[in-house]
């Protein structure tokens, strides 16, 4: 199956080896080392981003159930930024902020007096209105096309020999085929014409695991909790059902012997690592693999240290469990 | 309940009885349920056009009721049955808005994880077109005020006032909010991790960096906590976003 996939091949012209690069604000404060890491090894990679001066918070999936046009303005003005800095390609390294940055352009896109009216906003800012819309890409999605497993393999130093990894995308890393603009069975017509090809498969996402693989690692399949919820916007709001998602997918992630999950979002590796740490407290069993971002894992494979990828920052202690297997 | 039309049978109107006589005749066996009929009279046919003014409710047309986001959602098959879009769209149609507030309880628990959204084979905009409804239900006082939409106000409001938001004034302002006592500094009125009546596992989670001796990550954390990073050109776009808001009709704290 894995084999059968990895053959798909790369969209003509690519998204380009330097990109805007939209942090979000999350990695700028408590998930850094996601941010350290992700510069880290895209650098290795001979990749670039450029930073994009003064954004603002894309709204994530909270402010969309607030006010429709007021999330679709602060998306235009992170999108128009962009554009200033000569950018037709957006990197978010958060499935939130990507997942906003991809429903303001579907709406831009396929409705012209939106787009209208939010340029003249736009220009009542004092933002340049959109000429062009940027897409939006997640950084998983860019680092696999644009650099890809052959090049990883090419790149690591220290492969990640005998590490179980589970690798944990998420909801709207590939949902919805509206925004995330992937292959989808269920699809019409008419909207094909919008999905790309560089898009992962949209049911069993495999970008992450092809990386890793790459770097060494043996990857565990936890289908279908590797694209199930973890609570998102409810993490803090609806603390039962969070609880339960992240319970259903750390404890299937142990029972299929993973040592480690893999995650490429902020705000899913804080809700595991936070629930983690509470269902320990409660007692509950098999709930006890740490994660880590994606990104670390690679940069430890590229024969960074520790510290580089800034490991002391995630709160379920991955350490321990590199150090049995001799990674670290 | 995924057959929801059976929800709309009242369970007083079904008469069951063991052995039926009529007219002296026995007609026990499969004949022996009667559900009295029941008249609706009271379908609201304006409420389906204000959920389709919302910008995000103009596919609920579309809907042909199969059923594939109910069978995909997760909320609905880990969490309660009663959670059900599919029900939530063809009540919202039918503008059987009664019928509808008996589900408020569970209709803001979606998650946000687009999966009805994405399978949906007719390119109805599921998640959204329910927070149409929830929207649209706000608006006439027909649900009342629930926890997502508390956080998600909360969550707007720092935006709104910084054009960015910061993970720890989040964490600290919702717990605050939920009636913990968070203990903060004197000087600056900012929240103190590690002190105060906060959860156990929170206070535990926050000492975590303290024990790691991750000291790069405590200050900077705390430097955000002291000066709230924000977008340096927010004014003048904060004016436009208040605004669209008044528009909307949305109000502004």
């Amino acid at each position: 199956m894995m084999q059968e996939l990895r053959v798909r091949k790369p969209p003509l012209g690519g998204i380009g080896k330097r990109v805007a690069y939209y942090p979000g604000c999350s990695l700028e404060g408590a998930s850094r080392a996601y941010d350290v890491s992700a510069r880290l090894v895209t650098k290795e990679l001979g990749l670039e981003l450029d930073y994009i001066e003064d954004y603002n918070c894309c709204g994530a999936m909270e402010t969309k159930n607030v006010t429709f046009w007021g999330t679709i303005l602060l998306n235009a003005r992170n999108m128009s930024l962009a554009r200033k800095q000569g950018h037709s390609a957006i990197i978010a390294p958060c499935n939130g902020c990507s997942f906003s940055l991809q429903r303001a352009e579907y709406f831009l896109e396929t409705d012209k007096e939106i787009l209208e009216k939010v340029n003249r906003l736009l220009e009542e800012a004092g933002v340049d209105p959109l000429r062009e819309i940027p897409h939006t890409y997640h950084l998983l999605e860019w680092i696999y096309h644009e650099a890809g497993p052959e090049r990883v393999k090419e790149r690591t130093k220290k492969p990640l020999k005998g590490l179980r990894i589970a690798s944990y995308y998420g909801c709207l890393y590939t949902r919805p085929h509206f925004y995330a603009r992937t292959y989808a069975h269920g699809a019409e017509q008419e909207s094909r014409n919008r999905m790309r090809e560089t898009a992962d498969d949209d049911e069993r996402p495999y970008y992450m695991e092809a990386l890793l693989e790459a770097a060494g690692a043996e990857s565990v399949e936890i289908e279908p909790m590797h694209t199930q919820c973890c609570g998102g916007p409810h993490s803090l709001s609806d603390e039962q059902v969070s609880e339960k998602f992240v319970q259903m997918i750390l404890q299937t992630a142990k029972e299929k012997g993973a040592d480690i999950i893999a995650t490429e979002c902020p705000l899913c590796h804080a809700s595991l690592e936070m629930y983690r740490h509470r269902l320990l407290m409660k007692g509950v069993s098999n709930a006890d693999t740490p994660a880590a971002y994606f990104t670390q894992l690679l940069g430890l494979a590229f024969g960074y240290s520790v510290s580089d990828v800034k490991l002391k920052d995630n709160l379920s202690d991955p350490l321990p469990t590199l150090k049995r297997l001799g990674i670290v | 309940m995924a057959i929801h039309e059976k929800s709309l049978i009242d369970p007083e109107r079904v008469l069951r009885k063991d052995k039926l006589l009529i007219d002296g005749i026995d007609i026990s066996g499969d004949w022996n349920l009667i559900i009295l009929p029941r008249v609706v009279q009271d379908y609201d046919l304006k409420f389906l056009k204000e959920v389709m003014e919302e910008p995000e409710g103009k596919t609920i047309l579309q809907c042909y009721q199969c059923s594939y986001c109910t069978a995909s959602c997760p909320v609905h098959n880990y969490w309660d049955e009663r959670y059900n879009p599919r029900h939530f769209i063809h009540l919202a149609r039918l503008g059987l808005l009664d019928e509808l507030q008996k589900y408020t309880d569970v209709m803001w628990r979606c998650v946000s994880c687009h999966k009805c959204t994405h399978r949906c084979p007719k390119g109805v905009l599921v998640e959204e077109v329910v927070k149409a409804i929830l929207k649209a239900m706000s608006k006439r006082g027909l649900i009342e005020e629930y926890p997502s939409k508390k956080f998600d106000k909360f969550f707007f409001d720092a935006v709104y006032q910084y054009g960015r938001i910061e993970d720890g004034e989040l964490l600290f302002g919702w717990i605050e909010k939920q009636g913990y006592r968070v203990t903060k500094d004197p000087l600056l009125k900012k929240p103190i991790p590690f002190m105060g009546n906060i959860p156990q596992w929170l206070k535990e989670l926050a000492l975590k960096p303290l024990k790691n001796m991750n000291i790069g990550f405590l200050l900077l954390n705390a430097k955000h906590m002291l000066f709230h990073p924000k977008t340096k050109e927010w004014n003048r776009f904060k004016q436009v976003l208040r605004k669209v808001l008044e528009e909307e009709g949305t109000s502004v704290s």
